[in-house]
């Protein structure tokens, strides 16, 4: 019998009433002191569906008023058995990032930028075919250097402004696309509407500027403890 | 209460589109992973990430991924 | 607002932008980012291998498309070095695309990023 797993949490006695994938109740699991809710899930993979992903969402997020949860990702699929061994053989790393979260919640920034900045970078006369491919290749090199040094000042620029009103940040940089930045912030409750005013002040100081601002969100971007599979080939 | 200017809150959209997507960037991109399997499928088609040990090439492109995870949704 | 239990955080996140369309355009992209389908069957193994090399490929040349430009920057070449080396990169790109698209892979499928060294270089 295979479970599906939504969260773990520290301080939770029941299950909550929202219905899981496919409409199945949620049970909880203990493991000493950290409970987990699952669900049962007759299935071999989980289907990306809308459904599933709103209920997903939304079983974690239930318990968001008595505790701060670490989420599993969407389609986590497990026997008890290897639910136990993990949460054994991974307990002081999930004890650190659970006080870690604690008394939070997570709140979303996304930037579009319009203007991807090439344009001004002055021209050297090419002679030939090889000179003028290289020409080429030094603007879009130049191009590219100076968005991800505007990419780079976004980030600054939000760290600044949020100074003092956040916990933790997890940053996403995308210097050649639209959505050049997401951030996800780490934010005590208490916290929650100093950093809205704060951040409705920032929006107003960068018209040229497009943002997106969500939350509050169980943290989701500050829960994982494993390595991520790099999908880049690169060197770091 | 909002405390934004001109913005469109999810209220005044019947389409939450938006909400949808901000709501699957969360549980589909971070998260906590138990190393090992995540298994997911889209549609009929299989996908497997076999934590850190994939050397191997992918039958289907992320094209593929895409195009029919936007028949979806 | 103080969180208490009188005082729960709402029941949805609150998402706001005074750009949705824009934001649903750029968020379809970012929600694609799962990993595709592994199998072990031989024709496969044989792309996967082509990839493996190709991207390697395709990374070496980025570099020294870099390091190229950035000699021609510090005017230490001449004019003529400068059309012989851009000439030679030239070929290497158009004979890398000759071999990506006969494998059917895509800038994308490489998914290259130069990462930290692309910067130093």
């Amino acid at each position: 019998m295979k479970l599906y797993a939504y969260c773990l949490a520290e301080g939770l006695d029941t299950p909550p009433n929202t219905p899981g994938i496919s409409g199945a109740p949620i049970k909880l699991i203990q493991v000493e002191d950290i409970s987990i809710l699952v669900s049962d899930a007759e299935m071999d993979l989980v289907p990306v569906t809308p459904e599933n992903a709103l209920a997903h969402a939304a079983v974690v997020r239930s318990i968001l008023d008595q505790t701060t949860p670490l989420p599993f990702r969407f389609g986590t699929l497990v026997t008890a058995e290897q639910l136990q061994n993990y949460i054994a053989a991974q307990k002081p790393a999930l004890k650190s990032k659970l006080a870690h979260v604690r008394g939070c919640v997570e709140m979303n920034v996304k930037i579009i930028q319009q203007s991807t900045g090439s344009e001004d970078i002055d021209e050297v006369i090419p002679r030939g075919p090889g000179t003028a491919f290289l020409v080429e290749k030094r603007r879009e090199i130049l191009g590219d250097e100076r968005r991800a040094s505007d990419a780079a000042e976004l980030s600054t620029f939000l760290h600044q402004s949020l100074a003092g009103l956040i916990k933790d940040e997890q940053i996403i940089l995308r210097p050649a696309e639209r959505l050049v930045l997401a951030a996800a912030y780490l934010v005590e409750r208490l916290t929650i509407q100093a950093y809205r005013e704060k951040i409705a002040k920032t929006i107003g100081d960068r018209p040229e500027l497009h943002f997106l601002v969500s939350g509050p969100w169980p943290p989701y971007s500050f829960a994982n403890i494993e390595l991520e599979f790099k999908t880049h080939f690169g060197v770091t | 209460m909002s405390t934004f200017d001109q913005v469109i809150t999810t209220d005044e959209w019947e389409n939450t589109d938006i909400s949808l997507l901000e709501t699957l960037d969360h549980v589909l991109n971070r998260g906590l992973v138990i190393a090992g399997e995540i298994t997911i499928s889209v549609a009929d088609i299989d996908l497997i990430f076999i934590g850190l040990n994939v050397l191997l090439s992918s039958v289907e492109t992320a094209q593929e991924v895409l195009r029919k995870r936007h028949e979806i949704l | 607002m103080v969180f208490s239990p009188e005082n729960p955080l709402s029941a949805e996140p609150d998402i706001e932008t005074s750009h949705v369309e824009e934001f649903v355009e750029q968020l379809r992209c970012v929600t694609d980012t799962l990993p595709a389908r592994i199998n072990i069957d031989a024709q496969s193994v044989e792309q996967g291998l082509a990839k493996l090399v190709l991207t390697l490929i395709e990374f070496i040349r980025r570099l020294l498309e870099k390091q190229a430009v950035r000699r021609m920057e510090g005017g230490d070449l001449s004019p003529e070095q400068i059309e012989e080396l851009g000439l030679a990169l030239m070929k290497l790109e158009a004979k890398l695309n000759e071999l990506k698209s006969q494998f059917g892979l895509t800038d994308e499928d490489l998914n290259l990023d130069l990462g930290p060294i692309g910067r130093l270089i």
